[in-house]
């Protein structure tokens, strides 16, 4: 009976990390971030070595784990362009080329740190296993594996606030192992609607030294959208689903 | 008392410094999205200045045939401002898109300007998945880069500047998407009718047609597959199909075939007979693209123009050229000009009137380690004469609102090949392109 008492004890003495799997976790982080469903606005700050910066806004909309569009609503010289993302497969428009175009994760179609798949993410746990969960003092860890070979980072090491099941670093690596970019998730702010999360996001890769992209959200907020918005057929007409 | 005044400067720079970098800092991660919310009207566009230098062919069939009783020329330099404004209005239930092109050119033959609304369409949407549109508006349909066999209800492309903007037709169409779990995911029909006379589409083929056509898009096993099909009418039936798939994240593959029914194409012998062919023409294109670790893009397609001459056939016509002009030199006049301008002003004179062709573009982004600095070359060649063209390219995009591209056209071929008659041997051109 003692025995068993104390094994009782133990288990309720546990950290919260061992009841949690990793994959738990991940899924908290995913929903915490974002809702599955929500519109919103961003900002992309390029800023160069010499201190010179560009700046795009996107409106963005996501339905469930895999679909993404964003559509550039400044600078005037990308104004109209828009990005899908189906799952694997995204695509860009392009107002004068008139037709959707085949692109790559790896890519930027802004031309920043950033790249495609930064732009246009889906869940974390639609793209990756998690492989290990380690609790440190301030923060948990996930050792984060790509579920295929499509998917733009090999590996992700994710730190996650312990209190507030929100990712604060990620560092994301090639198959080589090499670190090809670090994200610092910044400024919790209460968007409304049940949504606190960072407002800002860094980014700095050692490929592209001296250069540095910011990532800033606005009215983020939950939404429904008919899956017939998530085709290339709707690309031209985004912005007219904007209040 | 006071302070001495080399403090007071102190204290100034100190405090000037606080406060713009206070400013700058706050500038920096600021962002309220409520300027970008959607309005009942929206202008912008961009404005453009292009120079170009010419270095003409002399001994070309195209440039002898472009200059008939001109004074002859061993280059022309060319400038172009043009403006295009791109607007939206919101009236009612419905949106008012347009486009217009306009071009002011000087060079030392010609003194033009043009006036042209590209695109004028106004769009409902009743539902998500459903779109109703009538007016000016510019379809582009195929997966080609460079070419578009499936292009049906289109002005022609330029392969040497596939992104331009192009004048629409006018036109009535629909969208209609469908949305599915499962391994097609959508499926989606635009049905369109074109109607063409005497002021309305004039130059897409003969009048007093209302021509229909249509396309079906599916996104199958993460494939894009469309079924493209024109009508007879203004132009001679046609259907054909195209599709794009990614066979790795960096690595995709697309192709586009197609088949005009009972062609009608005029074909020349080296002494002015033409006689009209008429048979099925089948056009195709594959091509790839590629993404390297280095941030390389590589396009490369072939296309096979099922309208376009063969080798001896383009022959025969670059021969009745030489023929009219060599008449026109001993006798002061030609019976053969007359028929060859002709035959320049149709199928020969298209841009690229060949039957198989190659194109190539690598572009490097990022060159040299310069943030928005693009270094490209692009060919095309002419497979059955083995004539080219080489064109190197830099573009730069740092400036905001500002694109400047410089590019050399090289073309290079023998007497009677595609591009060895072309009307210049050699261009040099840039462009400064401000949008607002």
């Amino acid at each position: 009976m003692k025995k068993l008492l104390w094994l009782i004890l133990c288990l309720i003495a546990l950290p919260a990390v061992a009841a949690l799997d990793g994959t738990q976790i991940l899924q908290k982080v995913d929903r915490n971030l974002e809702p599955e469903s929500y519109e919103t606005y961003r900002k992309l700050i390029d800023m160069q070595p010499d201190g010179s910066k560009k700046e795009y806004v996107l409106y963005t909309l996501k339905k469930g784990r895999d679909k993404v569009v964003a559509l550039f609503l400044s600078p005037p010289s990308d104004k109209g362009r828009a990005t899908l993302r189906i799952g694997d497969n995204l695509w860009l428009y392009i107002p004068d080329v008139g037709r959707p175009v085949r692109i790559t994760s790896l890519q930027s179609v802004t031309g920043s740190v950033f790249n495609n798949a930064d732009i246009l993410r889906v869940d974390y746990g639609a793209e990756y296993n998690v492989e290990a969960a380690e609790e440190q003092k301030d923060a948990l860890v996930l050792s984060l594996k790509a579920k295929t070979g499509e998917i733009a980072y090999d590996r992700l090491k994710m730190w996650v606030d312990k209190k507030l099941y929100l990712p604060i670093t990620i560092e994301a690596y090639a198959a080589s192992g090499m670190l090809i970019k670090t994200l610092r998730y910044k400024d919790i702010k209460d968007f409304g609607g049940g949504i606190k999360r960072p407002a800002t996001l860094e980014t700095e890769s050692p490929l592209f030294k001296g250069y540095k992209s910011v990532m800033l959200w606005s009215a983020l907020k939950k939404g429904t959208f008919p899956d017939e918005v998530f085709t290339l057929n709707y690309l031209p007409r985004v912005q007219e689903l904007r209040k | 008392m006071s302070m001495p005044r080399a403090s007071w400067a102190h204290w100034s720079l100190l405090f000037f410094l606080s406060v713009t970098a206070h400013a700058a800092a706050a500038e920096e991660y600021t962002f309220d999205a409520s300027e970008f919310d959607k309005k009942p009207f929206e202008l912008g566009g961009y404005l453009q200045f292009k120079q170009e230098n010419f270095a003409l062919n002399r001994g070309g069939a195209f440039y002898k045939l472009g200059n008939v009783n001109q004074p002859q020329r061993d280059s022309l330099d060319r400038t172009t401002g043009t403006m295009e404004l791109i607007g939206k209005v919101r009236p009612g239930i419905g949106t008012f898109d347009f486009r217009t092109h306009s071009d002011l050119v000087r060079d030392q033959v010609t003194h033009d300007h043009t006036n042209v609304l590209y695109e004028g369409v106004y769009s409902i949407r009743p539902d998500p998945g459903v779109t109703v549109e009538a007016g000016k508006k510019t379809l582009r349909w195929g997966k080609g880069y460079a070419w578009n066999p499936i292009g049906f209800v289109e002005r022609a492309k330029d392969p040497n500047d596939p992104e331009l903007s192009r004048e629409g037709l006018v036109m009535a169409s629909s969208d209609f998407i469908f949305n599915r779990e499962g391994p097609l995911k959508t499926v989606a029909f635009t049905p369109v009718l074109l109607p063409v006379g005497k002021d309305v589409n004039s130059d897409f083929g003969a009048t007093g047609h209302l021509n229909p056509a249509a396309k079906l898009y599916l996104l199958y096993r993460d494939t894009d597959i469309d079924f493209a099909w024109q009508g007879k009418g203004s132009r001679p039936g046609r259907f054909g199909m195209d599709f794009s798939r990614n066979l790795t994240s960096n690595f995709e593959m697309h192709g586009e075939w197609a088949r005009i029914s009972q062609f009608a194409r005029p074909v020349t012998d080296s002494a002015g007979r033409v006689t009209i062919g008429t048979e099925n023409a089948t056009s195709y294109l594959l091509g790839l693209r590629y993404l390297s670790e280095k941030d390389t893009t590589y396009i490369a397609e072939y296309y096979r123009n099922g309208t376009g001459y063969s080798e001896q056939q383009a022959q025969q016509f670059y021969q009745l050229v030489n023929t009219a002009f060599a008449q026109l030199e001993q006798t002061g006049s030609s019976a053969l000009l007359p028929k060859a301008l002709s035959l320049t002003q149709g199928a020969y004179g298209r841009p690229n009137a060949g039957k198989d062709y190659l194109y190539f573009r690598a572009q490097q982004k990022d060159a040299l380690g310069i943030v928005y600095f693009q270094a490209a070359i692009t060919a095309m060649m002419n497979l059955q004469d083995r004539s080219y063209q080489v064109t190197p390219e830099l573009f730069y995009s740092g400036v905001k609102n500002l694109d400047l591209r410089l590019r050399l056209f090289m073309l290079q071929g023998g007497s009677s090949t595609d591009f060895g008659e072309k009307q210049n041997s050699r261009k040099l051109e840039l462009y400064a392109r401000y949008y607002f």
